[in-house]
């Protein structure tokens, strides 16, 4: 087999991109669709920086086979710059300096995004829970973690 | 040995778009590797630890097998609900089922919780699955579908070995059930890593039973290893404790019974010694915590 | 503003203009890099590669150590998509990839030492098919035997990894007579202690991008050093320097590593392939290969013998520390004088023996990370204390406060702690916050499975390069014409925040708010070399180059602001952007009419700041003398709970505080103290990339744990203490190391308190608490 069309909807564009079969949704949002904000730090499941919102559940790009990303809606925190809960959460990370090397940043932004949507005023332990799929190896976590929680307070 | 070189490239992708479908796609393409969403599967293929040349592709088929469903006493559960939808099962929320709120809430991350797939879980066969020892615990049992038709097997049964299935090559499986023990059982799970999240356990621990007025009236006991690579049940352990007092020389016996079934070994995780002394003091906690004591 | 009378405005225009050079220090001024990052929008290397780019995969060492007999790449380069296969063949120039001892051939030719060794480079179409091809390079190994204990591997018969014996370095120190010190000790305490290999794990892996234009090579990586990377691409391609132009991307992270060895080996690899395929070529290790393949903490084998009187005064030290160098030696020799230096911890101990060895083995290589030998040496010296203590029944605070450093006091090499060592600072805050007296006292009383301990651990930290190298620093600065103000620097940036700290004191320096500041990306044609990027001397010495251009820039405005305000140079004041004269404080013009006047005037608007921190004077033999020009202190406490059942423990509450001398941001100090204890953190509990034969078993983020937002303590005090050095502009140090440190030890120390059990390896997984428990 060579390569496959699919067709993926990503930040409200629908467009078919040619893929080979052990291209990943990682692979097709960087490379097809330019959409560089979505990092790669392990490949293999265990970091979370490959994080989008599929159909809104946050998810590893690394682990879906850019096949099985067909007929979904993918959304990376390009497509979120422009919302204005997005800008209080990018203020916040910018006022606690919560971006270091700013690698995890995307990935710490979207889940701190989703978890506004679902809880406007969370604790911090929420915050932590929410996060705790994504790695930082600059901050021990603390100022993202006072980034989302006043970014929710401030709605 | 190990499998020739695969160009990943030339993987065929089978993506039918019904159950009916699939199966049919299956049995004419036996050695197609099955595919949920992929969250186990993937990495492996990706790094050349499983070579497929056929992929089939069973993600889409969540029109008929995202269910979760009640039918008279029995709890069946679709292969490909995932974990997160998992969590928001009322029956999760039952008292009895306790076990499953402790396993979800240190599965992997959120990000994984939404696409690992509870069918996924059981066929990867591997020690690190958390839902197998719960499933085994709970007497759990697996459809198996095919152009043939459906059969029912015991989780137990089903695995045969270390990322082995007692599957016929063109069946699916299609949903995992139990018996819903009834009011008077409760449940509790424990895992141990070197971490809280994104862990691998070092052990883990399911317990499923009925203890009333201080005595154990039903209790089934599975881990992630027991004898051998995967999880098992530990049934030394519940024929000692079956019908027997809760009461320090109960749980004291029973710590022997276990320590002594238990056949375990080294790995870079921990040590064989450790892996025992925790499992045996995690036995005790859950039973106490199901009996209603500290 | 707009309420602002005009009257107010002058009054605080005076109040800004009497701070004169101040004005944006201590500040916590947000950083001039971070709107893009929190955009997802800035460059690193990944991120810029164009269509026709072609992608390197590692083939690495099947062996740890093995004779090469032979070798074909045919498979492999007739692989679908394969464009070429790199080996030791390819190199032009000299197939080395070596910062201080040339010891690591860049590609493996006749022998392998480990299995981190680099045997040849798949370039491919797609990483995916480079990644399969890779499998197809056939060598032949005639393995030889192998060492992979570093104590075996000093003796005289161990296997010889390289041709001049396995010990690369011996550093000592040695101070008064040991001997009579043990003999006037009424106690006389030994322990071993032990650290494993940790993995910095840099978020983003070592990555570089190389790209032919004319006849030069533009490389574009993730990187800590761009002008050592250009000289090592240089060496291995045999071109002059000015033919290779190495920009350093947004890094994604670096802690170390970046400043070794696989930088460059990045770089080589890329520029190698563009060369021999004519397309650009990315080089981006994957995890697995990043962890195998570049340089690691060293495991470190560290015993202690010291000395005591009944009264706790300490009367002799006595410290050996072999660290585990791996197969090549890096910037690991550095290391180990760094660990030697600082072994016996922040202590006044008269008399003194230290010896460090580097020694190789067939592990893979060790090298530069956060801290440099410090936290193993630390570790070591801070757990003994607490040992010590034990043995003589007494509180481990009372111990600490008997012989710690203070001003007046004298360092393990004789030198004179000045009122600038604010250790006694450091430790008061702790105790007190933590309220550490009476937890002890109310710990001691626990009883039951679940207790809680509380343990104290502090340090000192050589500032900057001291014996590591020349430490000096230039930075650039150049105004548009619009005003806006450029900051380039070959220091780099990857995430400590400390270049914006540079532009924060060239715009205090200047007058002129950080926002008009912009910060260039390093780049080897552009500025000067300016030494490496590590022992977090961005802002102690690269700070006093950034207030030497300002000062040179600003010498340069004055006379035209002068003239503009018709009066005096020396009246002349520039206070967030505006000129105006000293008393005359109603008339003023902008930054922006000052620099249109100043091009016009043709006056050229560039400078170039730079420093030369004193030269640090020790004597090779002994150690004595003054290797650094000032230090950094710390101390900390934590509180932990144990499950005496299972040995699985957390830790509650952190209190930490340090010295730096000067906090030029408070907001990005505390931001490395709470990044440095959750790395440290990590190191303590969970970190340990294991090797088995040689062999890296967890090369991946899967099995190798870094801690995850629910492993952090609940709640982290940091506490700033500024008690000036002698060196970094305005009395600063340096702090980007040192929180790394005081994790192992101070939580070594809490679960010794809660379980009456000292845990003496690195990391203190459960387990190991449960032996100890055990007994």
């Amino acid at each position: 087999m060579a390569q496959m069309l699919v067709k993926i909807n990503v930040n409200g564009v629908e467009r078919e991109v040619l893929v080979d079969p052990d291209d990943r949704l990682l692979d097709v949002l960087r490379e097809d669709f330019g959409f560089k904000s979505v990092k790669e730090a392990c490949g293999t499941g265990d970091c979370g920086l490959c994080t989008v919102l599929m159909d809104g559940k946050p998810v590893l790009s690394c682990l879906i086979p850019a096949f099985q990303a067909k007929n979904h809606k993918i959304l990376t925190l390009e497509g979120l710059n422009n919302d204005p809960l997005m800008k209080k959460i990018q203020d916040q990370f910018r006022e606690h300096q919560a971006a270091q090397c700013g690698f995890c940043t995307p990935a710490m932004e979207i889940m701190g995004w989703h978890l506004l949507n679902r809880k406007k005023e969370p604790s911090k332990q929420e915050i932590k829970e929410a996060i705790s799929g994504t790695l930082c190896r600059c901050t021990g976590y603390y100022d993202i973690v006072d980034a989302i929680y006043d970014a929710g307070r401030e709605q | 040995m190990e499998q020739p070189l695969l160009n990943r490239s030339e993987m065929i992708i089978l993506q039918p778009s019904s159950l009916k479908e699939s199966l049919k796609v299956l049995n004419e393409n036996p050695d197609a590797e099955i595919m949920a969403n992929a969250s186990d599967l993937w990495p492996r293929i990706r790094n050349g630890e499983v070579r497929p040349k056929k992929i089939l592709d069973i993600s889409g088929l969540t029109n008929e097998l995202s269910y979760v469903k009640k039918d008279g006493n029995v709890i069946k559960i679709g292969a490909l609900v995932t974990v997160s939808q998992l969590e928001g099962e009322s029956f999760v929320k039952e008292k009895r089922f306790s076990a499953f709120v402790d396993l979800i809430s240190k599965f992997g991350s959120l990000q994984i919780r939404n696409v690992a797939t509870v069918g996924g879980n059981v066929c990867a066969a591997s020690s690190s699955e958390d839902f197998i020892p719960l499933f085994l615990a709970l007497n759990a049992k697996v459809k198996l579908s095919s152009v043939d038709g459906e059969r029912y097997m015991s989780v137990e049964k089903f695995l045969a070995g270390k990322r082995k299935l007692n599957r016929r090559p063109n069946e699916i499986l299609t949903e995992i059930s139990f018996e819903d023990p009834g009011p008077g059982y409760g449940s509790a799970f424990e895992k141990v890593g070197r971490r809280n999240m994104l862990i691998i356990n070092l052990v883990n621990l399911a317990v499923v039973g009925k203890i009333a007025k201080g005595k154990i009236e039903d209790i089934r006991i599975a881990a992630n290893r027991v004898k051998g690579k995967i999880p098992e049940r530990a049934k030394t352990t519940e024929e000692f404790l079956k019908g027997k007092e809760l009461n320090e020389e109960t749980l004291n016996g029973a710590k022997k019974v276990f320590g002594e079934e238990l056949i375990l070994t080294d790995d870079m995780r921990a040590s064989a010694t450790y892996r025992k002394a925790l499992l045996i003091t995690i036995l005790e906690r859950l039973i106490k915590k199901i009996g209603g004591v500290q | 503003m707009s309420s602002q009378t005009a009257e107010e405005f002058l009054t605080e225009i005076q109040k800004k203009a009497e701070k004169g050079e101040l004005l944006y220090i201590g500040k916590e001024l947000k950083r001039l890099d971070d709107l893009e990052k929190v955009l997802g929008s800035p460059i690193y290397t990944n991120d810029l590669i164009p269509r026709n780019t072609l992608y390197a995969r590692l083939v690495l060492s099947k062996y740890p150590h093995a004779l090469i007999k032979g070798m074909s790449v045919t498979k492999a380069l007739n692989y679908p998509g394969v464009r070429y296969v790199l080996t030791y063949k390819d190199i032009p120039g000299l197939n080395e990839s070596s910062t201080i001892i040339p010891d690591r051939p860049l590609f493996a030719f006749n022998k392998v030492r480990s299995t981190g060794d680099i045997v040849a480079a798949v370039i491919a179409e797609k990483p995916n098919r480079a990644q399969e091809a890779a499998q197809l390079v056939e060598v032949e190994y005639e393995p030889l035997k192998a060492v992979f204990d570093p104590v075996e591997a000093m003796k005289d018969d161990a296997p010889k990894i390289h041709e001049d014996g396995n010990i690369i370095k011996h550093v000592k120190v040695r101070k008064g007579d040991v001997e009579k010190g043990f003999e006037e000790a009424d106690y006389i305490i030994e322990n071993t202690f032990r650290t494993q290999h940790q993995d910095a794990a840099p978020l983003e892996t070592e990555t570089a991008f190389a790209l032919l234009r004319g006849d030069k090579m533009l490389i574009i990586g993730s990187m800590q050093t761009p002008h050592h990377v250009q000289a090592a691409v240089a060496k291995v391609l045999g071109w002059p320097l000015d033919k290779i132009e190495v920009i350093q991307a947004v890094t994604g992270g670096a802690f170390g590593p970046k400043s070794d060895e696989p930088p460059y080996d990045v770089a080589s690899i890329a520029a190698l392939g563009t060369i021999k395929t004519g397309k650009p070529v990315l080089m981006s290790m994957t995890r697995e290969e990043s962890m195998t393949a570049h340089t690691k903490r060293h495991p470190a084998i560290i015993t202690h013998k010291t000395g005591v009187k009944a009264n706790g005064k300490l009367t002799a030290s006595k410290v050996q520390i072999v660290l585990d160098g791996g197969a090549y030696a890096s910037l690991g020799v550095l290391v180990i004088v760094r660990a030697t230096f600082h072994a016996n911890g922040p202590y006044e101990i008269p008399n003194v023996w230290n010896d460090g060895y580097k020694v190789y083995t067939n592990n893979t290589y060790t090298g530069s990370f956060r801290g440099f030998g410090a936290p193993q040496a630390i570790f070591a010296a801070e757990s003994q204390m607490d040992e010590i203590a034990k043995k003589l029944n007494m509180d481990p605070l009372d111990l600490r406060l008997i012989n710690m450093l203070r001003p007046g006091s004298r360092t393990s090499t004789g030198q004179l702690m000045d009122e600038s060592c604010g250790l006694p600072e450091c430790l008061d805050a702790v105790i007190k916050a933590s309220d550490y007296r009476n937890k002890k006292k109310l710990y001691a009383k626990q009883e039951g499975k679940v207790r809680k301990g509380i343990g104290i651990a502090m340090l000192h930290h050589g500032n900057a390069l001291g014996p590591e190298g020349n430490d000096y620093a230039y930075v650039h600065l150049s105004v548009e014409k619009n005003g806006k103000v450029h900051l380039g620097t070959g220091l780099t940036e990857f995430g400590t925040g400390a270049i914006s700290g540079l532009a924060q004191i060239a715009a205090s320096v200047l007058g002129v708010p950080v926002d008009y500041f912009t910060i260039d990306r390093p780049d080897t044609l552009v500025h000067h070399e300016t030494g490496p990027t590590v022992a977090s001397r961005v802002i102690a010495i690269g700070g006093n180059a950034a207030r030497d251009a300002a000062l040179k820039l600003k010498q340069k405005l004055l006379p035209v602001a002068s003239k503009m305000l018709n009066c005096k140079v020396d009246d002349v004041q520039i206070v967030e952007g505006y000129a105006f004269c000293k008393g005359k404080e109603n008339k003023s013009f902008s930054w922006e009419e000052i620099i249109k006047e100043a091009y016009e005037a043709n006056i050229e608007l560039h400078t170039i700041g730079y420093y030369m921190a004193p030269s640090c004077k020790w004597d090779e033999e002994t150690g004595l003398g003054s290797p650094y020009n000032q230090y950094t202190f710390g101390a900390a406490v934590a509180e932990v709970e144990v499950d005496t059942e299972t040995g699985v423990y957390r830790v509650l509450n952190y209190y930490v505080a340090f010295d730096v001398g000067k906090a030029i941001n408070p907001k990005s100090v505390k931001g490395q103290i709470y990044g440095g204890t959750v790395q440290g953190l990590g190191y303590a509990i969970m970190e340990e990339l294991v090797h088995k034969d040689g062999y890296v078993v967890n090369p991946n983020l899967k099995d190798y744990y870094i801690p995850t937002s629910l492993d952090i303590p609940e709640n982290i005090q940091a506490f700033i203490i500024e008690k000036p050095g002698s060196m970094g502009p305005y009395g600063a140090k340096i702090v980007a190391e040192p929180p790394v440190v005081l994790p192992g030890p101070v939580i070594r120390n809490a679960v010794m308190d809660a379980t009456g059990r000292g845990v003496n390896s690195l990391p203190i997984t459960s387990e190991k608490v449960y032996r100890a428990i055990k007994g």
